[in-house]
């Protein structure tokens, strides 16, 4: 009977979250000139961010005009000598301190819920147990907007999406490495209704915030356009020119056969301006831009001839 | 009240106090090649702060375990509240640059790299800390084709107003040979050549390769300017409003193409697409976010405008004719382009959360968008010109000055619209402290109300004129003898008026059965419904598990429906390790309903009346695709995906992180999209912080993937012909009941397949041995492999007097594409043969950049930094292989695009920095 109650109250202790480093109730509020005896030098970073600057300049509410104690909570025991490093008397922010994720986050939320994060629930980062100190460092102007842990949003994102970082460096690109964009110009991460955290409701409508020319409608459509650019386009970065996914005339071949016309047919080496000078007999389709030579308005064409997008 | 409490209630009460950024309308600080990150005011140009955080060194890490960076040096205390007055400050970089190297830029080349003064960055700040006011401005390299420029001015927790200028230069190639003057205008018109080409095409060919010999290569190139403002600012406690304006141009020129003739082409040559694009963005919306409710509302309204909406390009050809007579090949002076339209775009979304903490801590959204996308372009006629004596080759009818006019279309302007609508829901709870649940079910759907038919009024033709009339693929009836009724005359449907009912009533079978007669209204229906929970197994670690299912209802495509279904485990632990761990594994698998090769007959000549099986009639035009070809949108597909991530504290102040993705696809369609699909990616970081004096960082990514597809070099399907195939692949055709082609030598005839009125559809639908129009024996399959390999290496070091930021980051990429063919069956001579067989040159690319600044502070307030940059890069694409030798490898075609170039690009600088005290 012990050890049964044992092992239960062991698994409930398991199945429990973590405890809440909830501050106790007798701490009060001490202010901010008395963080700061102690930490002038965090102070005198975070004299610099947005937050510093609201709190201190032009507070809202009572709470925000307690500065630091707004997200760490009432300090008063945390201040008493000996407390320094008792976690569960300050909200902390960092791994190290030990304050729940969701603690941490709902501090956060408690101030910046809404707007861009109202779908931050059970997105792809909350369900990654991200806190939102992973991509923010509140305690300094790192970057010019966001209080990011990083100089931009791309840099902030790489940190982990290391695979993005690559694809961004291949021979076709977003120019995100070249300061022209960021990640946060096509995706939400605080959360969206798209599963890929997409800043609109589908990946055409973010792609026509840059290419409006595309947007159409054209009056001859060309239909695996119109539904997704990804269908041919990588979203980041590719080997080969434009973004495409695979190197055409293959990439379209993917998808047309033309049994009585040219799609279907096999294009291959002996077809190129190169090999036209060893005897070879030159094809369009397999030269410069390939089928795109003919079919320029590959996206569509309002031409009352343009059903098969050549003018 | 206790303190507790207190703070909750506020809390509760607590407004979303955050201003928008990188949100609607809003582009976030923008920068260039040389400051990738936006200039930020309070650190510009500053080293490490050798305090660091202060509590710190290393800095502490994040709840992952990420070590945060080491914070820059923000040149001392903020000031208080009580300072009266306005407190400046400013900051500007300037020096001199000095750039060498090939004089190309970087394909694509996004930096302005020529020498001279440079303005590199600069930050002017004012501040009222007694009244919250401020004001920021900063840019950089002023005056150049990529600068950048954002100034924030407001009241700090009330309002504030962001404007903001970017420019972006893109060089889209600078191996470009250009035949004409006035590119980037609405008409080019040939410098030298004379429009419709010479005497004759071989004429025409000599002349154009003497013209390029004589013209060097040059830059196309695209710049984009973009500035917006906004305007945010809180209502109340609970409400706030924003506005933005976003004025997007881009102007220059691309490389296109042009061609003349009808359905494969007689002629086509490079031409450049003249490109003057502008795009406003308005945006407004409000948000409220109380204690349990938070809303949301935007509305937006998108015009983009086309300042070169048709462009005429003269024609540096002798093009070949198909389909009429009694034209010349001279006649064909230009051609002219109905470049993309104007169009709008306007959307309304609602947002709306609420919370129901005393029902399992439960929290619903609901998301509703409505969406309009419009143009209404005044159509252009299908040629310019008369075509006096010019007429149809089936049926006689003239095309003499019946062609070129607005008149000769069905009506007048687009009137296109495709409008959207979005409904989302999401509910998430909290059954059990450990546990949360999701569940969510969202349908967008886009309705195209886009309607064309492609029929001339003033002649009752169905189809079109094609490239300016130098072909045709107009609808006529059959004359093949015993298609139609003895007498039916070509021209039968024209006597129709354009009515479609009228045409279908009469019975006839068309010429042809791939002759598009009307636009296609595309658009679909996607329902997605997902649950998803999450449970926590210890303290910080955790599993989740979801299933999703997505149902896609497409109009007009060969498959009316698809369904995704997804299944993903996961895996979170920040505490088993000093780091993080995350993976997860998901399994996709597609299906949906019956594929039809050809969901398009009703748009197509092949709706007029029946197919014309009779003896001589090809049949190929009414079959769209092989039976067995899926595309690989809406092919079968199982999919498994393995994501993972480990971070890791290897010691105090050295991070280390390895992450991965294993996607394996697989294609089981025999055309198409075939075999696995695979793309993986490993990648491994390093980071190491010795305090302010040293940062070094270090990264290496390896990817690999490798597609497959599969197709069939159409061969023929001829009523009445019987098809012999041979054991080396070969297929011949004689008349069925005439004498049999000869066997080729060496081989053995196979098997042979008649084809008749009866049997033509099953006979040539699919692939198989003895198809006569897919055989299997001329079957190609083509594999590309790609292989990339990303190297990036970083480092911040203090000497003391002397301060150095070096990065270092190596690309290789290769792509390498194999194919296998038949080549007997495929009829390839031996040469055509020995060249084909060394395949394709791999698709390769190298790019090296190597950026080091050193930073010297000659007081407080002076620095100088010499900075050195250089960027090398090699392109290989065997699309250009031998473009630049032989530019006009045949008649009736020229390339002038040589292809990415090699390049090397070295920028060298001396800045100064200037703050005030």
């Amino acid at each position: 009977m012990k050890w049964t109650a044992t092992l239960l109250l062991a698994a409930v202790a398991l199945m429990a979250p973590g405890l809440a480093a909830a501050i106790p109730p007798e701490a009060t509020y001490v202010g901010e000139k008395t963080c700061i005896k102690c930490h002038d030098v965090e102070a005198k970073h975070f004299g610099h961010t947005q937050h510093a600057k609201a709190f201190r300049q032009n507070p809202r509410n009572e709470l925000e005009g307690r500065v630091c104690e707004a997200c760490h909570g009432p300090g008063s025991l945390h201040a008493q000598r000996g407390n320094e490093k008792k976690r569960e008397y300050l909200v902390g922010f960092t791994r190290d301190w030990g304050t729940p994720l969701d603690e941490q986050n709902a501090v956060c939320m408690s101030c910046h819920k809404g707007g861009q994060r109202m779908h931050w629930q059970g997105s792809a980062h909350d369900t990654a147990k991200l806190g939102c100190s992973d991509c923010h460092n509140a305690m300094a102007r790192f970057s010019a907007n966001g209080l990011l842990r990083a100089a931009s949003v791309s840099e902030t994102c790489q940190t982990c999406h290391a695979q993005q970082r690559a694809d961004f460096r291949k021979r076709s690109h977003m120019p995100v490495p070249e300061g022209k964009m960021s990640c946060a110009d096509c995706h939400n991460p605080h959360g969206s209704t798209t599963k890929t955290l997409l800043k609109a409701d589908s990946v055409n409508e973010v792609c026509y915030a840059c290419h409006a020319e595309f947007r159409g409608p054209m009056l001859w459509e060309h239909a695996p356009v119109r539904e997704n650019c990804m269908n041919c386009h990588a979203a980041h970065g590719s080997n080969h020119d434009k973004l495409l996914v695979a190197a055409r005339p293959y990439m379209c071949q993917q998808c047309h056969v033309s049994p009585a016309l040219h799609a279907g047919q096999f294009f291959r080496g002996d077809q190129s301006a190169r090999s036209q000078l060893s005897g070879g007999t030159p094809n369009p389709r397999m030269i410069n831009r390939s089928c795109q030579n003919c079919h320029v308005q590959v996206h569509g064409s309002n031409h009352p001839s343009g059903a098969r997008f050549q003018r | 009240m206790r303190p507790r409490a207190i703070r909750a209630t506020l809390l509760a009460a607590c407004i979303s106090a955050s201003l928008a950024h990188a949100e609607d309308g809003a582009m976030p600080a923008p920068g260039n090649v040389l400051n990738p990150a936006p200039v930020n005011p309070s650190t510009a140009g500053r080293w490490m702060d050798e305090e660091g955080m202060g509590t710190r060194i290393p800095a502490a890490r994040s709840p992952i375990g990420r070590l945060y960076n080491m914070p820059l040096d923000a040149g001392g205390e903020a000031p208080a509240r009580d300072v009266p007055g306005w407190i400046n400050s400013a900051y500007i970089e300037f020096g001199l640059v000095r750039s060498s190297g090939t004089g190309t830029r970087g394909i694509p080349g996004y930096l302005d790299f020529d020498s001279g003064i440079y303005l590199n960055t600069y930050a002017l700040t004012a501040e009222k800390p007694s009244e919250a006011r401020f004001f920021e401005a900063t840019g950089g390299a002023a005056g150049r084709d990529d600068q950048f420029h954002h100034v924030q001015f407001g009241r700090y927790n009330d309002w504030k107003v962001t404007a903001w200028f970017d420019g972006s230069p893109m060089a889209l190639t600078s191996n470009y040979r250009s035949l004409w003057g006035g590119t980037g205008t609405s008409s080019l018109n040939l410098s030298t050549l004379t429009p419709g080409g010479g005497a004759n095409a071989a004429a025409t060919q000599t002349a154009i390769q003497n013209a390029l010999a004589a013209t060097p290569p040059g830059e196309l190139d695209i710049v984009r300017r973009r500035a917006g403002v906004r305007l945010d600012s809180h209502l109340s406690t609970s409400w706030r409003m924003f506005a933005s304006f976003v004025d997007d141009k881009r102007d220059g020129a691309r490389p296109f193409g042009m061609v003349f003739g009808g359905g494969g082409g007689g002629g086509n040559f490079e031409a450049p697409q003249s490109i003057d694009y502008e795009t406003q963005d308005f945006v407004a919306g409000v948000q409220f976010a109380g204690e349990r409710n938070s809303f949301n509302l935007r509305a937006s309204a998108s015009f983009f405008r086309n300042g070169i909406d048709t462009m005429t390009v003269q024609n540096p050809l002798f093009v070949t004719l198909n389909g009429t007579n009694g034209l010349s090949p001279s006649l064909f002076t230009q051609g002219r382009f109905d470049l993309p339209p104007d169009n709008e775009a306007f959307n309304v979304k609602g947002e709306y959360a609420h919370a129901f903490p005393e029902f399992y801590r439960a929290n619903l959204t609901a998301t509703a968008a409505l969406g309009s996308m419009r143009q209404d372009d005044k159509f252009i006629a299908p040629t310019q010109l008369a075509l006096t004596g010019g007429t149809v080759a089936a049926g006689g009818a003239s095309l003499a000055n019946v062609w070129n006019t607005p008149d000769a279309l069905s009506r007048q302007s687009a009137d296109a619209r495709i409008d959207t609508r979005l409904a989302d829901v999401g509910l998430a709870m909290k059954p059990a402290s450990a546990l949360d649940v999701r569940a969510k079910l969202r349908y967008y759907e886009t309705r195209n109300h886009t309607e064309y038919f492609a029929c001339n009024p003033l002649t009752g033709q169905w189809g079109r004129l094609l490239n300016d009339g130098s072909g045709l693929s107009i609808v006529t009836a059959n004359t093949t003898p015993g298609a139609n009724p003895a007498g039916t005359s070509a021209n039968a449907y024209n006597t129709a008026s354009c009515s479609l009912a009228a045409v279908m009533a009469m019975n006839l079978a068309p010429v042809a059965g791939n002759i598009p007669i009307a636009s296609i209204p595309f658009d679909y229906r996607q329902t997605l419904g997902s649950v998803s929970a999450d449970y926590r197994v210890g303290r910080a670690s955790s599993v989740n598990a979801s299933l999703e299912r997505e149902v896609m209802r497409r109009d007009f495509r060969e498959r009316d429906e698809t369904t995704e279904d997804r299944m993903k485990l996961g895996y979170v632990d920040r505490g088993t390790i000093e780091g993080a761990m995350r993976i997860s594994y998901e399994y996709d698998k597609r299906g949906g309903s019956d594929y039809n090769t050809n969901p398009y007959a009703a748009f197509t000549s092949a709706g007029f009346g029946p197919a014309p099986a009779v003896n001589t009639q090809s049949m190929a035009t009414w079959f769209k695709s092989i039976e067995q070809f899926r595309s690989f949108d809406l092919a079968d597909r199982t999919q498994n995906i393995v994501n993972g991530r480990v971070d890791y504290s290897i010691v105090q102040n050295l991070d280390g992180a390895i992450s991965f993705q294993v996607k394996d696809a697989m294609f089981p369609a025999e055309f198409g999209r075939t075999g696995r699909l695979r793309a993986n990616s490993a990648t491994l970081d390093v980071s190491y912080q010795s305090g302010s004096n040293a940062v070094m960082y270090g990264f290496y990514t390896r990817q690999w993937s490798n597609m497959g597809q599969r197709g069939v070099h159409p061969n023929g399907c001829v009523v009445g012909q019987t098809y012999y195939f041979f054991s080396d692949g070969r297929v011949a055709n004689a008349n069925t009941g005439a004498t049999a082609p000869a066997t080729p030598p060496g081989t053995t005839l196979v098997g042979t397949q008649p084809v008749t009125a009866g049997n033509w559809e099953t006979a040539c639908a699919s692939a198989a041995a003895t198809s006569p129009l897919f055989p299997e024996s001329r079957a190609w399959e083509v594999n590309s492999h790609d292989d990339n390999d990303v190297l990036g290496l970083g480092i911040k070091y203090d000497f003391g007097r002397m301060k150095l930021d070096a990065s270092f980051t190596r690309m290789l990429g290769r792509t390498r594409i194999g194919y296998k063919y038949n080549a007997a069956a495929l009829g390839m001579t031996p040469l055509q043969e020995g060249l084909a067989s060394r395949g394709l040159s791999d698709l390769t690319f190298s790019q090296n950049i190597l950026t080091a600044s050193l930073l010297a502070p000659i007081d407080r307030n002076i620095s100088v930094r010499l900075l050195f940059r250089q960027e090398i890069g090699k392109i290989r694409d065997w699309h250009y292989d031998g473009v630049t030798a032989n530019p006009v490898p045949a008649n009736n075609t020229a390339f002038l695009d040589g292809g990415p170039v090699d390049y090397r690009d070295t920028l060298v600088g001396i800045f100064f920095q200037v703050r005030t005290p």
